[in-house]
């Protein structure tokens, strides 16, 4: 029997818990709108998002982060698809070796490869390019996407797509039109994760774009925060900025977001 | 049952012994491992031919001169990436108005600014200039890891027949220019090729607010014992003697310094700080000033938090009315003088006897140099020679900037302005202006100086072994000159 | 950041070819799967496995990244094992895992199992809500943190305000205080993704096991130790290598809040990374940091794994 009282206890546990999560989330929305100096009036100061973007010129580093996240996301998730599909459904020679490489790349830290990277790509030419910063985060996602999308297709209902190939259909065709739109859940998640990593990732841009040309958002915060300590309204402003797409998007699809996390990692 | 784990761990362990084996004969930097096509053909160094010979000076891997044009209009369309710290109030308006006066004049050159505060720049700009292609325009600090790392890297032009172009040498006094003057080789500091051009001069000193200043019944000190017994009195009564905010490790320096310079002879300070050989830290003089410094925490002078107190924040809690002194640099008179107006003064670290002549930190901002693998190295130089100009120094006091220049003729008569134009004139002209201790060795500032000072102030370390840890790095140094 | 995923170990075991064994007739070309992982091995073989060894490689030279490199073995490694800069930086990624995995992990079980004993009505939302530290780039978190713990900001003056002025302090500036600030960053971050791990595992449990502890006249806390605990090891694991590596990981977050200090009490392996590679150019030494990172990763999560297949078993 569980009693009104454990009830009531676990409601008060679940509200502290949820404030001390978003407290931290609500000062630094209401430094965004706060007045922007100590002697302006109260209230609601929209005024500050557009002035923080136009000071930490967010118009560039926006438009950097959509096309990294978008190549990255576009490339990673055409390519993950066709392997795990292979891995998952196929059998054949080195299928097994394979799959342990693209295992050893989910743990990876981009620590250890950006180093040699950077020297590389520089060699090519590919430095503050669009390129340069996303070929990274692509194998990075190529090694998770793989991995995610083989333990789907294994784990889904393989008579559909026999049924499809005794009917004669090839294989790309029995992967677009049978089992692409069954597997679309997992492929949501998969873009949802990715597109979040993507979005955050610091190092790497950091790295790969050596002169700035192609830094992305989050680095666009940090070098704003040097400049503009005293100002804490536009620094928040900025803030909001960054993390608003993957809020927006979690908030719509958090159900994915989590079951990605989860069940990334755990599979029973 | 084999676990996934125990399977990974082999592919992991044959493919890393495979990747050292295997690629151990070849050697970075050898060329045979990047695209060869690539290696030859940048002239900023980074992929300067291999090898050890001679052919490594990177004078060498510099085109042969060229004519040099200095004709703006001329130019064509030209594109120019420029980097620069000039964030802060002041700074930040002298820069806009400059930037823009130079496009208006010459439409067919464009400005990409890429801004970033003082730490970013330095934490970023190593990387920016290895790259093929880099900014055109960079501020790069005097000091030996930055400037002169960077001339070693042959990243840097050679703006010495462009400043007889323009006739920099006019311009210029050699006391200013010879602190951006560094050897081809990156080795000999404060002479040789001329590697940028700064823009504003700085002083160390102390500000201070008046009205707290007159409360407390003091005056603008005549000698350091004066202005230590004035922050005694201050404490007594129950204010903050000093304002700092350390967090970023380099604000030390520069309390550090103006105490050293009351301390310390000024000729074995600038050996030190240049990073040449022949003076020693571990001498009397330099640990009483690091004494003086201990105690001033030890006695509470300083502001609470003061460790991870972020400067700007702080400077702008000093200039609305929390503490009596700020020792700082000239580059925060802006901020200051427009909270506090007439209410805010300033004065050189007075000197160890009445009348004696002041030694502090000082001297430039950061110069502004040309890259090596600038496509347009003429409208860089252009650039520079427009904002050093006489009319920017115009721009520079108009907006609340110390011209490095025209100094005098441009002072403001009124105002805590007034006081930085006298005091850095006084300290040039009769004093020592001492080099910032940072520009010492490639390693000083970022693993020794900055954390160490922070170390000495929150007690983690004696006095003696400051010191000690300072010595060791500037005679591992020195004697590998 | 991107988290390195703990790989699940059920889900590989095994499995890797089974479904094709059954199969005897050919229904696609034999070169067909070659082709479909070509495109997505080339990507990942280019970006990640050839930079990687090509990382184990320059960890054996000394380099500044232009001109030729000297070749020192082992040396680097040494450095990274004796140099006490170095060392220090591994020292404090070890104090961060307190905080990063110990204490979530703690406080995340305590509650899940809390909550679920008593089914309560808007866990999705509660859920959503623990959850979104994990969909915030660090660098939002470490703005949002760096107000609070400004000497001036809302944590000192909550302090004051309920009568607690002696633990008012400069977090981000004292020696002592500044690494655990940092940690307690990451235990926010991290708590919410512990706790929704650990009650999607007990939902899991069967209550059939909670009635007959209970028949066997077992308290709450026995309970929790002879059929809960035993029941979430798999997410355990799971939970401690996530945090694990997110701990070894944390770059952007001491980058914007202390740079490493005050003096050198807050370095980590990461910023070593970059910091020798660029800013000191001792590129074979990054290299060395990187692949000594990569290697602790891989070893705590066999260690992890392995230990809690033992304890399943």
């Amino acid at each position: 029997m569980i009693s009104r009282f454990e009830r009531t206890v676990n409601y008060a546990i679940l509200l502290v818990f949820a404030a001390l999560v978003l407290m931290p989330l609500a000062s630094i929305v209401a430094g965004a709108i706060a007045a922007p100096s100590a002697g302006a009036t109260g209230g609601i100061h929209l005024e500050n998002f557009p002035a923080a973007w136009t000071q930490a010129r967010f118009g560039r580093y926006m438009t950097n982060s959509f096309l990294v996240t978008g190549t990255v996301l576009a490339i990673s998730v055409v390519v993950s698809t066709l392997a795990g599909f292979a891995l998952g459904t196929m059998t054949f020679r080195g299928s097994g070796l394979l799959f342990y490489l693209f295992l050893l790349g989910i743990m990876v830290p981009a620590e250890a490869i950006v180093i040699p990277l950077f020297f590389d790509l520089r060699a090519l030419g590919l430095t503050d390019t669009l390129l340069g910063v996303a070929l990274p985060q692509i194998a990075q996602s190529t090694a998770f996407g793989t991995y995610w999308m083989r333990t789907y297709f294994r784990a889904s209902n393989r008579s559909i797509s026999e049924a499809a190939r005794i009917d004669g259909a090839g294989t790309i065709r029995t992967l677009w039109s049978i089992q692409l739109p069954v597997a679309r859940p997992a492929l949501v998640t998969l873009v949802v994760l990715l597109f979040m990593w993507t979005w955050n990732e610091f190092l790497i841009p950091l790295i790969m774009s050596p002169t700035g040309k192609m830094r992305t958002v989050p680095l666009g915060l940090a070098f704003f925060q040097g400049q503009h300590t005293v100002d804490h309204t536009l620094m928040a402003a900025a803030a909001v900025m960054v993390a608003l797409p993957v809020v927006v998007v979690y908030l719509f699809l958090q159900r994915h977001f989590i079951r990605g996390m989860l069940e990334g990692a755990v599979r029973e | 049952m084999t676990s996934t784990y125990s399977r990974l761990s082999r592919i992991a362990l044959a493919g890393l012994a495979a990747a050292a084996l295997g690629l151990a004969g070849c050697t970075p930097g050898s060329g045979d491992s990047v695209d060869p096509s690539s290696s030859a053909d940048t002239s900023n160094g980074d992929a300067a031919p291999a090898g050890g010979s001679s052919s490594e000076d990177p004078a060498d891997t510099q085109p042969p001169a060229q004519e040099i044009n200095t004709d703006g209009a001329s130019m064509g369309d030209v594109e120019l990436i420029l980097w620069d710290q000039e964030v802060r109030e002041g700074q930040a308006s002298q820069f806009t108005t400059l930037v823009e006066e130079f496009q208006a004049e010459y439409p067919n050159i464009t400005i990409n600014r890429v801004e970033q505060s003082f730490e970013d720049l330095a934490t970023t700009l190593a990387l920016a200039l290895t790259d093929p292609n880099p900014p055109d325009i960079v501020q790069a600090n005097n000091a030996r890891n930055d400037m002169g790392a960077f001339v070693e890297a042959g990243q840097l032009l050679d703006l010495d027949p462009y400043s007889e172009a323009y006739g920099w040498g006019e311009r210029f006094p050699e006391t200013v220019l010879k602190n951006s003057r560094y050897s081809s080789d990156g080795k000999v500091f404060g002479e040789g090729t001329l590697y940028g051009l700064p823009q504003v001069g700085e002083v160390v000193g102390v500000f201070y607010n008046k009205t707290k200043l007159a409360e407390l019944g003091l005056t603008v000190p005549d000698t350091w014992d004066e202005f230590v017994a004035s922050l005694d009195t201050a404490k007594e009564k129950g204010e903050t003697p000093l304002m700092l905010g350390d967090v970023e490790g380099w604000p030390a320096v520069h309390v550090f310094g103006p105490i050293q310079g009351a301390y310390v002879p000024p000729e074995e300070i600038t050996l030190l700080g240049m990073g040449n050989p022949g003076a020693d830290w571990t001498t009397p003089e330099n640990i009483e000033a690091a004494k003086q410094l201990s105690d001033w925490v030890a006695g509470g002078y300083f502001n609470e938090g003061f460790l991870g107190g972020d400067y700007d924040a702080v400077v702008e809690e000093f200039a609305n009315g929390t503490g009596v002194f700020l020792m700082a640099g000239s580059w925060v008179g802006a901020v200051i003088d427009e909270v506090m107006g007439d209410d805010a003064g300033f004065f050189a670290p007075p000197p160890a006897t009445a009348g004696a002549p002041k030694a502090t930190t000082g001297g430039t901002s950061l110069p502004f140099s040309v890259t090596s693998g600038s496509k347009n190295p003429d409208a860089a130089a252009l650039f520079i020679d427009f904002i050093t100009s006489d009319h920017a120094m115009e721009v520079l006091a108009e907006t609340g900037n110390l011209p490095i220049l025209r100094t005098a003729e441009l002072a403001p008569t009124t105002g805590v302005w007034a006081d930085v134009y006298a005091e850095f004139q006084d300290v040039s002209d009769n004093g020592y202006l001492l080099p910032y201790l940072d520009w010492a060795t490639p390693t000083f500032g970022d693993e020794v100086l900055k954390p160490g000072l922070q170390d000495l102030m929150a007690g983690q370390k004696t006095v003696e072994k400051f010191c000690e840890d300072l010595q060791v790095d500037y005679a591992t140094f020195t004697a590998g000159q | 950041m991107r988290p390195s995923l703990p790989v699940n170990r059920r889900a590989a075991v095994g499995g890797w070819s089974e479904a094709g064994r059954r199969r005897s007739n050919r229904l696609y070309h034999p070169a067909t799967p070659y082709l479909l992982v070509a495109p997505a091995f080339v990507v990942y073989g280019l970006f990640m496995l050839y930079p990687l060894g090509k990382a184990v490689h320059l960890s054996l030279f000394e380099w500044d990244g232009m001109s030729l490199g000297v070749f020192v073995g082992l040396r680097n490694y040494l450095a990274v094992a004796t140099d006490g800069a170095l060392r220090a930086s591994f020292a404090h990624a070890g104090v961060l895992m307190f905080f990063y995995c110990v204490l979530p992990l703690a406080i995340g079980l305590v509650i899940a199992a809390v909550l679920n004993r008593a089914k309560v009505r808007g866990l999705g939302f509660f859920r959503t809500v623990f959850f979104l530290p994990q969909v915030i780039a660090m660098v939002v978190v470490a703005t949002a943190w760096g107000g609070i713990y400004a000497f001036k900001g809302p944590l000192n003056t909550l302090l004051r305000a309920i009568g607690l002025e002696a633990l008012a302090s400069d977090w981000l500036g004292s020696y002592t205080l500044a690494l655990p600030a940092i940690g307690m960053i990451g235990t926010w971050v991290e708590i919410g993704l512990v706790t929704v791990l650990m009650l999607s595992g007990m939902a899991k449990i069967s209550p059939d096991l909670y009635e007959s502890a209970r028949l066997d006249g077992a308290g709450a806390i026995r309970e929790f130790f002879a059929v809960t605990l035993p029941s979430v090891i798999g997410e355990i694991a799971v939970a401690l290598t996530l945090t694990i590596v997110a701990a070894l990981k944390t770059f952007d977050l001491v980058y914007m809040t202390t740079s490493g200090g005050p003096g050198t009490s807050t370095t980590v392996p990461s910023y070593q990374v970059y910091y020798q590679a660029f800013k000191v150019h001792e590129v074979g030494m990054a290299a060395a940091i990187g692949v000594t990172l990569t290697a602790l990763i891989f070893l705590i999560n066999v260690v992890v794994n392995r230990t809690a297949d033992r304890m399943a078993a």
